[in-house]
């Protein structure tokens, strides 16, 4: 999109600090992180519970806004955006997958697709929304509703309603937290192939070093701060890469 | 599509609403059509006349309704005279109208009130115009022409009730308008004054050119008026009953509109606090805040138009049915009938638009703040409910209510009414803004008992947390509790009957008032047993302004003040303007001026009336005067059961039967009736709302080994100890508007006045609430937990 050539970076974090509360109860949940992720990458983000993995992804997709530093997303420099503004830049340019609480519960899953598009003030074709349901493997079913799916099948619906609006930056937080090996599989699978075939930037937050696998890049975070990287070989999953990964984490969580 | 569907999905969040704001805008509707329908109309008698001249005003009585000092029969036959001599004048009719009423099997027919009396002079007639229907105009003396509705032939024998008493005539005709017709020979012995000329214009005249003509004839000595302005000519009989019939709507309107505010302000702000999550998954989906702004408040339209739209028909198809009912408690005229117009049911609906709106504005603006994360993480327990605005208002409407309340017990009796209505409405509104900081400590102190089981663990855990469903639910009852404390406890206090003291002050065995007539003719009061205390009800004017003056017989005076002094032409006085030895230049009902000698001067308040004159003086000028209470010393009620227009009464029964009082009781049980049944709707829309968003909190309360009838108790208690909360918030927002009023009225009268509070009635009421919430609860609960069950 605004990202004129492959090597420029879609999402730019320059010594972003985020800190909850104040005085004595203050928590530090960044403590200063800066990071890029190039056009068309895949990274994942591991570190130990409460190491503010979370915390940066939304600061990153502009959800959150940070305490100090600069987030810029193509170009965009997120501080001094209002609200609307900042809401409709990440209609345009981000999605998002969350942990839990991925549907509003009154649409069907064709209409929770549907619905980034319309927000956007665009009339999304039915076509276009069914595509994006098949391509997550729920054709079949895009007239039921939340409460009708499986975890794993909403998962899904939220995947496909993240990538819908053909967003530059695609964030997901344990994508897989809840799914089995199957569906993980799946899931990993499509996001892997939203960054080769759409040259999309993924980002992933993932407790699972097979998932982390999929990856082209692991960052590892520890109290706020970017402690390691690992680049991987480029195959999806590969096992001996999955060890190297775990292994980090390993030493990390010790 | 959105709103189209969260409206479906969500229904119970809006069917409280749709019922809420239909029920409002119906009582709205029906309330306002009532109202404005009920505007002062040109008598119907004097329709025809199209331009009228009234008699000079005097002052205001002590109701504040401007009295008219009447000519003199002579001085309006010269009147009358002058003014048919205007270009375009067909007639001037001397308007004649005097106490008169058809017996028939030995009982007064229909009753007509003593202000607007029916007896009226032939020419009169004319003025509406009404026409014969059969036979010829009364002539002679004992003649006497008849509505044609009664059903007598001319020739027929009547008997016609007069001040004086019935009297047998001869129908010469009947009439196609109401009304008892005399010659108008006889009409001037029994109605020698006059108030209103009316002028029959010949055609083509112009009534505004007329009326000129006759404000020039007429200069000093009365008022011209033609067209729509003949409305001052209504009687003030059918004014002060449509005044209040006027007074109670309003009071519905008030509570009608306050009390859907209210239920809506706190149905949206809980329909949007509810749906937090999924608005802030809208928010981080992409959806701006306007976007979401926009959401709750099309939603909040889309129910506001159906709602008022339907009820706004409700409203419509009722508002003959409270028409109806008004007109039986008398309190609007007979033959009223409202009329739908746009002009009542217009601010109805537009009412209830704006108020759905309005209630959801607040809302959808904070809601528009949800930040997006919020989707992301869990937050049951309330936090941050009290924000600064609500701390400011809610303060400010505390003191305002609290100062009402200071200024109704300063307010010497007009407005002490409504200003302990609003003291109670603002304190209520205040306290409903505090009780997220009113509810955790009271809380804490009910449910004291509760401490050591686990239940009430919980129960007084979950109840504190989740402080906005707490105070959902315990607003409308608050709010219900408060009000009829208020308005129960404000009639009661209000009402001991005044006459009742007298009766006992006086030691008599009987009380004889008029039953089915306005008042006792002589006849009646002639005709009974025993000792009879009594005096004729009259009003005469001193210096332009009227005086309610008695007229009684020195020895036989229905009142406790002393009338020994009294005379054949001098008056007692109970008014500090006056002193013993003054002359007071009294103009009677027919208009003539009499100066009287001030005999004697009393205390105010030991007489009934500011005057007492004597008996004969009073009926020789107002041969349409009644008695309205006789006491009888010396023979029991028993005695005097002859006369059916008569209700005897011992003094005990008639304290306690007191119409009137029972007239506004019924009344102001229905209105409290009507906010029970709103706030029912109101509590059981958030219980249900609230109880459905509880299925997380069941499930994890089952997993833990809760069965589902510790479940059911457990939101059984709460409940109870929320109404609870409510009831005892209530109590305590009325309070200080009842002291107010009580010192109001102990100032007024100079005695110690009992506070009253009906204690049966508050008892239904906080019943019908418990009942209502217990039964919502449970019910919503049990639905939840069967949809629950642990898989
Ligand atoms: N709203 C908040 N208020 C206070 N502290 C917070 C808030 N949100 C997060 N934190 C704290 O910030 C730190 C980082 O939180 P974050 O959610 O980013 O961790 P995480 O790495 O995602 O953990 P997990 O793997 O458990 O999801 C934690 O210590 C957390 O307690
Ligand atoms: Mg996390």
């Amino acid at each position: 999109m605004t990202t004129g050539t492959r090597l420029a970076e879609a999402v730019t974090l320059r010594e972003v600090r985020r800190t909850y509360g104040a005085g004595d109860a203050a928590v530090t949940a960044l403590a200063g992180v800066s990071v890029g992720f190039r056009s068309g990458s895949f990274t994942a983000v591991m570190g130990p519970s409460g190491s503010g993995k979370s915390t940066l992804l939304h600061c990153a997709a502009g959800l959150d806004r940070p305490t100090a530093g600069t987030v810029t997303i193509g170009g965009t420099d997120l501080g001094g955006l209002s609200e609307h503004r900042l809401t409709t830049l990440r209609r345009d340019l981000v999605g998002f997958v969350f942990q839990e609480f991925n549907l509003v519960s009154a649409l069907t899953a064709a209409q929770n697709v549907a619905l980034p598009l319309r927000l956007a003030g665009r009339r999304p074709a039915p076509a276009d929304v069914a595509a994006a349901l098949a391509a997550v493997g729920l054709a079949e079913r895009g007239g039921h509703r939340p409460s009708e799916l499986s975890g794993g099948q909403q998962q899904r619906v939220a995947i496909a309603r993240a990538l819908v609006t053909g967003p530059a930056v695609v964030f997901a937080d344990e994508p897989t937290g809840a799914l089995d090996l199957r569906s993980s599989r799946q899931v990993l699978g499509l996001l892997r192939a939203a960054v080769h075939e759409q040259d999309q930037t993924v980002v992933m937050v993932t407790h699972d070093p097979l998932a982390a696998a999929y990856a082209d890049r692991v960052l590892f975070l520890a109290d706020g701060l970017l402690v390691d990287e690992l680049t991987g070989p480029g195959t999806p999953g590969d096992a001996g890469f999955a060890a190297e990964v775990a292994a980090r984490m390993a030493r990390l969580e010790a | 599509m959105l709103a189209w569907s969260t409206v479906r999905e969500r229904w119970t969040g809006f069917v409280g609403s749709f019922v809420a704001l239909t029920l409002g805008v119906g009582v709205l509707t029906t309330a306002l059509v009532v109202f404005v329908s009920a505007q002062p109309a040109v008598p119907e008698r004097l329709a025809g006349a199209a331009v009228v001249v009234q008699s000079p005003a005097g002052g205001e009585d002590a109701e504040a309704y401007v009295e008219y000092v009447p000519w003199s029969a002579a001085r309006a036959e010269e009147l009358a005279a002058s003014l048919r001599a205007i270009d375009g004048v067909a007639a001037a009719v001397p308007d004649r109208s005097f106490y008169a009423q058809l017996v028939r099997d030995g009982r007064p027919v229909g009753d007509p009130p003593a202000g607007d009396p029916i007896g009226h002079g032939w020419s009169t007639a004319a003025l509406a115009p009404y026409a014969l229907v059969d036979g010829a105009a009364p002539a002679a003396a004992d003649e006497v022409a008849l509505d044609a509705a009664y059903g007598l032939a001319p020739g027929a024998t009547a008997a016609v009730l007069t001040a004086i008493g019935p009297r047998e005539m001869r129908v010469s005709g009947t009439v196609d308008g109401p009304g008892i017709y005399v010659s108008d020979a006889s009409a001037r012995a029994l109605a020698p004054g006059v108030r209103a000329i009316g002028l029959v214009l010949s055609p083509g005249a112009a009534p505004a050119t007329v009326a000129a003509a006759a404000r020039t004839v007429v200069g000093a000595a009365g008022a011209v008026v033609a067209g729509d302005a003949r409305t001052a000519l209504e009687p003030e009989a059918v004014t002060r009953v449509r005044w209040l019939g006027t007074q109670l709507l309003t009071v519905m309107i008030v509570l009608a509109a306050f009390a859907t505010v209210f239920v809506m302000a706190s149905t949206a702000a809980l329909n949007a606090y509810q749906r937090r999550r999924e608005l802030a998954l809208l928010r981080a989906i992409g959806a701006t805040p306007r976007q979401t702004r926009r959401l709750l408040l099309g939603e909040a339209l889309a129910v506001g138009v159906v709602s008022a739209a339907a009820g706004a028909l409700l409203g419509v198809l009722a508002a003959p049915l409270l028409g109806d009912l008004l007109v039986r408690a008398e309190l609007e005229p007979a033959g009223f009938a409202p009329r739908p117009s746009l002009l009542a049911v217009g601010p109805a609906v537009v009412t209830g638009v704006l108020v759905a709106v309005a209630g959801a504005w607040v809302a959808a603006r904070r809601a528009a703040r949800v930040r997006p994360l919020e989707a992301l993480r869990e937050a049951a327990v309330d936090k941050h409910v009290m924000t600064r605005p609500r701390w400011v208002f809610g303060v400010l409407f505390g003191l305002a209510g609290l100062a009402l309340a200071v200024g109704t017990a300063a307010d010497d009796g007009d407005s002490a009414m409504t200003m302990a209505i609003f003291s109670a409405l603002t304190l209520i509104v205040g306290c409903t803004l505090l009780a997220p900081v009113l509810i955790p400590p009271a809380l804490r102190a009910l449910t004291y008992p509760l401490r050591r089981s686990a239940t009430g663990e919980v129960v007084r855990e979950s109840a504190g947390a989740a402080i906005r469903r707490t105070a959902a639910t315990a607003g409308p009852i608050l709010l219900t509790v408060g009000f009829a404390t208020l308005i129960l406890g404000m009639v009661k206090t209000m009402s001991p009957a005044f006459g009742s003291e007298d009766a006992r002050a006086l030691g008599v065995d009987a009380v004889v008032t008029a039953s089915g007539t306005p008042g006792l003719s002589d006849a009646a009061v002639a005709a009974l047993p025993g000792d009879v205390l009594s005096g004729l009800s009259t009003q005469v004017f001193v210096a332009g302004a009227p005086v309610d003056a008695l007229g009684v017989v020195p020895g036989a005076v229905p009142v406790r003040g002393d009338a020994g002094a009294l005379t054949g032409d001098t008056a007692v006085v109970a008014d500090p303007r006056w002193r013993a030895g003054d002359t007071l230049l009294l103009t009677f009902a027919d208009g003539e001026a009499v100066p009287l000698r001030v005999a004697a001067s009393v205390e105010p308040g030991t007489l009934t009336t500011p005057l007492l004159l004597p008996r004969d003086l009073v009926r020789a000028h107002d041969p349409s005067a009644l008695t309205m209470t006789a006491y009888v010393r010396g023979a029991p009620p028993a005695a005097m059961t002859g006369d059916p227009g008569v209700l005897a009464q011992d003094p005990a029964a008639y304290a306690a039967n007191d119409d009137e009082d029972a007239l506004v009781w019924l009344f102001v049980l229905v209105m409290v009736g009507m906010s029970v049944g709103y706030t029912s709707i109101a509590v059981a829309n958030t219980l249900v709302m609230a109880t459905g968003d509880r299925r997380r909190d069941f499930r994890v309360l089952r997993l833990s080994g809760a069965t589902n009838r510790q479940i059911l108790r457990m939101v059984g208690t709460e409940t109870a100890l929320v109404v609870l909360f409510g009831t005892a918030f209530g109590a305590l927002v009325a309070l200080p508007a009842l002291l107010g009023i009580r010192s109001s009225l102990a100032e007024l009268t100079g005695s110690a006045v009992r506070l009253v509070l009906p204690w049966p009635e508050l008892a239904v009421v906080v019943a019908a609430c418990t009942g209502l919430a217990l039964g919502a609860a449970l019910l919503a609960t049990r639905r939840t937990l069967h949809r629950a069950q642990p898989r």
